[in-house]
């Protein structure tokens, strides 16, 4: 009940004419870029928090949080309408959300998107709701020691989850990410690694230019080299979703929901995997089967659901552990900070309120993409029309004056268009970018981790392996491991038939 | 389940390539950090902790670097990376219109940001850069010399109207310092 009071205080606070409107132009323009290709939710949160960073904390945090939703529900248009995924989280939708379009039924396309990222994001808010507050009071039991197997737990895991096919490469960016985080001065002696005399390099790799290099300038280089996307027909049927596409995928609504949730909260996983999940298991579940990637509504309500579910989640481990659940939620961790906001197991303690504001947040923001869904569909058909010329230079422009500006440093710009350059190659060779991005997170959360914990035990590593929530962790990293490789992987299926078949048959 | 089933196969060679080399930098790369970690400080006059130096874990990373870059070295090798290809590759890849238009637009971003972008006027270099990127990219597609110059008058607009409104809304709405 305190909680619940709490809550709708925090909404109450949120009913001022100013608040009001910065959730009515943030989460609009989230969707804008969220459908825009090329635009990301990370890149949208990013170059917002540069523009913001001169606002007070709650208004700045209030307008990214709408941006973030925004965007990842926006991305769902392009997929429905031009087969190109607005954002990576709404790859799954082009699967059935194009056929849909295609057969007449864009519209329809647009209203199942639209309950299912505003159900998704309810379910996500709820877990945001009961877990976080439970989470942080367990991560007052976290040590060097488990912070330590932590950051490593963030790396493997979103290695493993964002490169299925290949998870070494995904371990590769996620140490890659790790490594950079290396250069500059570390946090205990204060000595400049790998700065060779340069006081920028000294000063270390900013988060922010290197996210919008990583995902403003080489998006815009992989437009430019795709061919030119057609926009399908306009929509002519009704967007209002109908009630019976909801009632009777109600179930696929709360298993993508829940799956959705937990992809967000494992580090560095986020929105993708929370839709590709959703949309396999709703697939293995299904009575239609046959329908799936032809232009199923319960794939397409999968997907959406799955995406946006995991933007709360990714916001529960941000507030409790500080360490992000997805790409988007790195620039909003890194923004919190700026902003003096200092999440962690503490939080509960020194911002006992924060919680809820973040729910309040995440609610408006939920109203926001409703309203706008039912309300926009043809000007933003006249957004996905403007041509890719005309609209990579500004998106480029926005990505220099972004990385610039936070500390008005040229060197910042050079890491921009380095981390661009690095991100296309990467990405043309199928590294995943999510991992690197946790990796640079989680650097100095590792360093100053295993150190002290070093420190603690006296040199000895057997706290890092006997303490309970360690043990935990790293038997978790291991089986990871273990598990991608094909041998292993093969050997327990065997097992595991062996045994399913010796007790019954079928299934 | 997996986002990139699809196209695995398709450029499965170039990346059995790609793999063979990306994985002979990382091993660089890994030898490099670590020698560079053990070369780092260890503070010992200032009677540090030794388990807090520098290069510890650096190295440690360095180390990981190291020996995922062989395991992908391994690999790719033993797929037959090896094996050169049919000598085609470079010659189909400059043809290819959308590695032509990759080049351009990295040539020309990296040229507004790295050099134009703290030597000429924030405002100016943006014009500059808009008005040519839509000029270059546009005017391969006009068919007459009308059309041509209609397009090269947009943009010069177009520059013109983005660098303002850019410059407008961050120098004196959001207050930011632009480079």
């Amino acid at each position: 009940m305190d909680a619940l009071a709490q809550l709708g205080q925090a909404l109450l606070g949120f009913m001022t004419p100013g608040a009001l409107f910065n959730v009515a132009w943030a989460t609009l323009l989230g969707i804008v870029v969220g459908a825009l290709p090329g635009l990301t939710a990370t890149l949208g949160v990013a170059l917002l928090t540069t523009l913001t960073f001169k606002m007070a904390a709650a208004d700045a945090i209030l307008i990214l949080i709408c941006m973030y939703v925004g965007a990842i529900y926006g991305g769902s248009r392009s997929a429905i309408l031009l087969n190109i995924p607005g954002t990576p989280a709404n790859a799954a939708t082009t699967l059935d959300g194009f056929p849909l379009a295609r057969r007449g039924e864009a519209g329809r396309a647009m209203g199942i998107a639209t309950t299912g990222s505003v159900l998704g994001t309810l379910v996500g808010i709820l877990a945001l709701a009961t877990i976080a507050p439970v989470l942080a009071e367990f991560a007052l039991e976290f040590g060097a020691f488990e912070f330590f197997w932590l950051a490593v737990f963030g790396v493997v895991i979103a290695g493993h989850l964002t490169a299925l096919d290949d998870p070494i490469k995904g371990w590769i960016a996620g140490f890659l990410g790790l490594l950079v985080a290396m250069v500059g001065q570390e946090g205990i002696h204060s000595y400049p690694r790998f700065a060779y005399g340069s006081t920028d390099l000294a000063g270390g790799i900013g988060l922010l230019p290197a996210l919008v290099g990583a995902f403003g300038f080489s998006e815009v280089l992989i437009v430019m080299k795709e061919p030119a996307a057609q926009v399908v027909k306009a929509a002519t049927d009704r967007v209002v979703p109908r009630l019976k596409d909801m009632t009777r995928y109600w179930r696929t609504i709360v298993r993508s929901g829940v799956i959705g949730t937990t992809m967000g909260i494992l580090p560095g996983v986020g929105e993708d995997m929370g839709a590709w999940a959703s949309y396999a298991a709703a697939r293995r579940a299904s009575k239609e089967r046959d329908q799936f990637g032809k232009g199923s509504v319960e794939g397409l309500m999968a997907a959406e659901t799955g995406n946006n579910a995991a933007v709360p989640g990714a916001i529960i481990p941000v507030l409790t552990l500080a360490v992000p659940g997805s790409a988007p939620a790195a620039v909003l961790l890194a923004a919190l900070f700026i902003h003096g906001v200092r999440p962690g197991p503490l939080i509960m303690i020194e911002f006992p309120t924060f919680i809820s504001e973040v729910v309040a947040m995440l609610l408006l923001a939920t109203l926001g993409i409703l309203i706008y869904g039912l309300l926009l569909t043809r000007p933003l058909l006249y957004v996905l029309a403007v041509p890719r010329e005309r609209l990579m230079p500004v998106i480029f422009v926005l990505c220099t004056i972004g990385s610039f500006a936070i500390a008005s440093r040229l060197f910042d710009i050079w890491v921009m268009l380095a981390f661009g350059l690095l991100g296309f190659v990467l990405r043309e060779m199928k590294y995943p970018m999510a991992p690197l991005v946790l990796g640079l997170v989680l650097g100095d959360i590792l360093d100053k981790s295993l150190r002290r914990g070093l420190v603690l035990s006296d040199g000895g590593l057997g706290p890092f392996f006997t303490r309970p929530i360690s043990l935990v962790l790293w038997l978790a990293i291991l089986l990871t491991v273990l598990l991608s490789f094909g041998k292993v992987r093969g050997a327990l299926a065997r097992l595991l038939q062996r045994r399913a078949s010796g007790e019954e048959t079928g299934g | 389940m997996s986002p990139e089933a699809g196209d695995q196969g398709a450029s499965g060679r170039g990346m059995v390539r790609a793999d063979l080399v990306t994985g002979l930098v990382l091993l660089a790369l890994g030898v490099g950090v670590v020698v560079e970690s053990l070369r780092m400080p260890r503070f010992e006059h200032l009677n540090i902790n030794p388990y807090t130096v520098p290069g510890l874990v650096p190295g440690a990373l360095g180390a990981v670097i190291l020996v995922l870059g062989a395991l992908l070295f391994l690999r790719a090798a033993r797929a037959g990376g090896w094996r050169t290809g049919d000598g085609a590759g470079a010659g189909a890849w400059s043809a290819d219109p959308g590695v032509r238009r990759l080049l351009l637009t990295a040539g020309l971003c990296v040229g507004y940001a790295a050099l134009l972008v703290g030597r000429l006027p924030f405002w100016l270099a943006t014009f500059l850069f808009v008005a040519g990127f839509v000029v270059l990219f546009e005017w391969p597609l006009a068919a007459s010399r009308s059309e041509r110059m209609r397009r090269l008058a947009f943009a010069l607009l177009f520059g013109a109207l983005i660098s303002a409104v850019v410059t407008f809304v961050f120098q004196e709405i959001f207050l930011v310092r632009l480079p």
